[in-house]
């Protein structure tokens, strides 16, 4: 069989695409799961919760950058009260029950948007039309902007994380609760804080990515699902693990869809998620480390 | 047998504290009182509650009963960062370094508060350098690439980062070399020297004595007895009764 070099290249890619956007799903979660051992099932919605909040900004401003931060912001402050309300209450308890708590917001959520905007799909409309030629293919220049921006918003915040007061106090929680609060940090809060900044990071997804698909209720379960493949597959809590392994399985997925459908292809991250899990539970890119 | 005068004016009073750890009955009736700039030792064997003495008068251990005061103030059941930024510092047993923060994020997890101006922290980082030249030289290493002695430095540092008034410190020099073992009690002088009372608990009896004005003993969770170091010595009988096997 001939490689098709030309294939392959598209579906670099397109797996860089959306192993960028992936990462930025998947960072958030394993900062939650790294800082308070939270799984967050409720992750996916507020994705979704993040798309429909940029469909209603950009259908009443016009602008998409207004609807990425109003989202994000708006995002963040629903995630600062979930955790407020749901999970610090659940502390010191067995971390099933956080599980649960976040699996009835995820419902909740999920059938909110459906009540409040419909079956039907919204759509985001792409804020940079164009294309450029490919190899074969005319290629939307906006995959490449969700790829940038994507990459954009994780840098920033890992700059945030390693020189930033607050980044130093997300860092040091992660690594000792007990002692970052015997230093005077107050980890409750931090726990609040990272909670937002997680679902922040959904959020600017949901936006980002709305333009490719169409925007309902259900949006973000593959995501979420994908997401916490990645999240296992980089090491459980490892942050750089996460987008190290994002981008893998999307690059595996993508490759794979050359010869099976796209529906197929996501069997590739199962197997990946199987095989971690059988020969290296710590993750293929953690270094331990958190 | 003289009787020592406690603190009149004490910084931290620990009243009939109880905790518990799960069913097991951890504290049983600890008090002890430690006046401004003192430095007070906590003896007793292995397993006594010495270390959750510690850990609950910082508020890291849920005491069910008794008070702790703070500058007079009762503090029982305060979170434990509220206690930090007001003034009460913790060493704990084991250091507890953040091992994946360099030395000098170790250091900004207590410098970066509210209040803090910019020539304050350049003279608290300029003392603890002084003190602690190692910490220095290595400010950009992983916590976790230190040596022991050199771990238990920036424990001490990181804690004088708050500007404690009181300092609970835990087994300082356990594992240390003998030379280790002097500096910290050097350390603990110059703590003094400088106003910050200091509640110390140490396997090592001759420097217990040596650094300390009041000892407090402990048996079963409780405080038993308390003398003044000056009266003791390392071979005399109320160490045998409470530390000999």
């Amino acid at each position: 069989m001939a490689i098709p070099w030309d294939l392959i290249v598209v579906q670099t890619v397109n797996g860089i695409v959306t192993g960028m956007i992936l990462a930025l799903v998947a960072s958030g979660l394993t900062l939650i799961f790294g800082i308070m051992d939270v799984v967050n099932f409720a992750h996916g919605e507020l994705f979704m919760l993040g798309a429909y909040i940029g469909v209603l900004v950009l259908a009443s401003t016009g602008s998409f950058l207004l609807a990425l931060t109003t989202a994000s912001l708006v995002v963040a402050l629903i995630g600062a009260a979930l955790q407020i309300v749901t999970l610090r209450p659940l502390i010191g308890r067995d971390p099933l029950t956080t599980i649960l708590a976040t699996f009835g917001a995820s419902l909740v959520l999920q059938n909110y948007a459906l009540w409040q905007f419909g079956p039907i799909s919204r759509k985001i409309a792409e804020p940079v039309s164009g294309q450029f030629h490919l190899l074969y293919l005319e290629y939307p220049w906006y995959r490449l902007v969700i790829a940038v921006a994507s990459a954009a918003i994780i840098g920033a915040f890992w700059l945030f994380l390693k020189f930033g007061r607050y980044g130093i106090w997300i860092r040091a929680t992660t690594q000792d609760r007990v002692m970052a609060q015997a230093m005077g940090i107050p980890v409750p809060w931090v726990h609040t804080g990272v909670f937002a900044i997680g679902a922040a990071m959904a959020a600017a997804s949901g936006v980002l990515f709305g333009p490719l698909v169409g925007v309902e209720p259900y949006m973000g379960l593959p995501w979420v699902l994908k997401a916490f493949i990645v999240v296992v597959v980089g090491g459980m809590g490892s942050f750089g693990g996460s987008i190290a392994a994002a981008i893998f399985v999307s690059l595996l997925e993508s490759y794979a869809s050359i010869w099976v459908s796209p529906s197929q292809a996501i069997i590739v991250s199962f197997v990946v998620l199987i095989l971690t899990l059988l020969f290296r539970p710590t993750g293929l890119f953690g270094s331990a480390s958190r | 047998m003289t009787k020592p005068d406690s603190a009149a004016d004490p910084i931290v009073k620990v009243d009939d504290l109880h905790a518990y750890y799960g069913k097991s009955h951890v504290l049983n009736g600890v008090s002890l009182q430690v006046g401004r700039s003192e430095v007070v030792g906590l003896l007793g064997r292995n397993g006594v509650g010495k270390s959750t003495t510690l850990k609950s008068i910082m508020g890291l251990v849920h005491a069910q009963q008794g008070t702790v005061l703070f500058e007079g103030k009762p503090v029982t059941g305060m979170p434990a960062h509220k206690l930090a930024r007001s003034g009460i510092a913790y060493v704990p047993e084991d250091r507890r370094i953040f091992r994946l923060l360099t030395v000098m994020e170790n250091l900004r997890t207590g410098l970066d508060r509210a209040g803090m101006t910019e020539s304050r922290r350049h003279e608290l980082l300029d003392k603890v350098y002084e003190l602690f030249p190692i910490l220095a030289e290595r400010r950009n290493q992983h916590g976790g690439t230190l040596s022991g002695g050199e771990q238990q430095m920036l424990a001490i540092a990181r804690a004088m980062m708050l500007e404690p008034k009181i300092i609970l410190l835990d087994e300082p020099t356990e594992g240390l070399m003998p030379r280790m073992v002097a500096q910290i009690a050097r350390i603990i002088e110059i703590l003094h020297r400088e106003g910050v009372a200091i509640l110390l608990v140490e396997q090592n009896v001759a420097l217990t004595l040596e650094c300390s004005r009041r000892v407090y003993f402990m048996e079963k969770g409780e405080t038993r007895h308390h003398a003044a170091a000056a009266d003791l010595t390392v071979d005399d009988p109320v160490i045998h009764q409470y530390l000999g096997v």
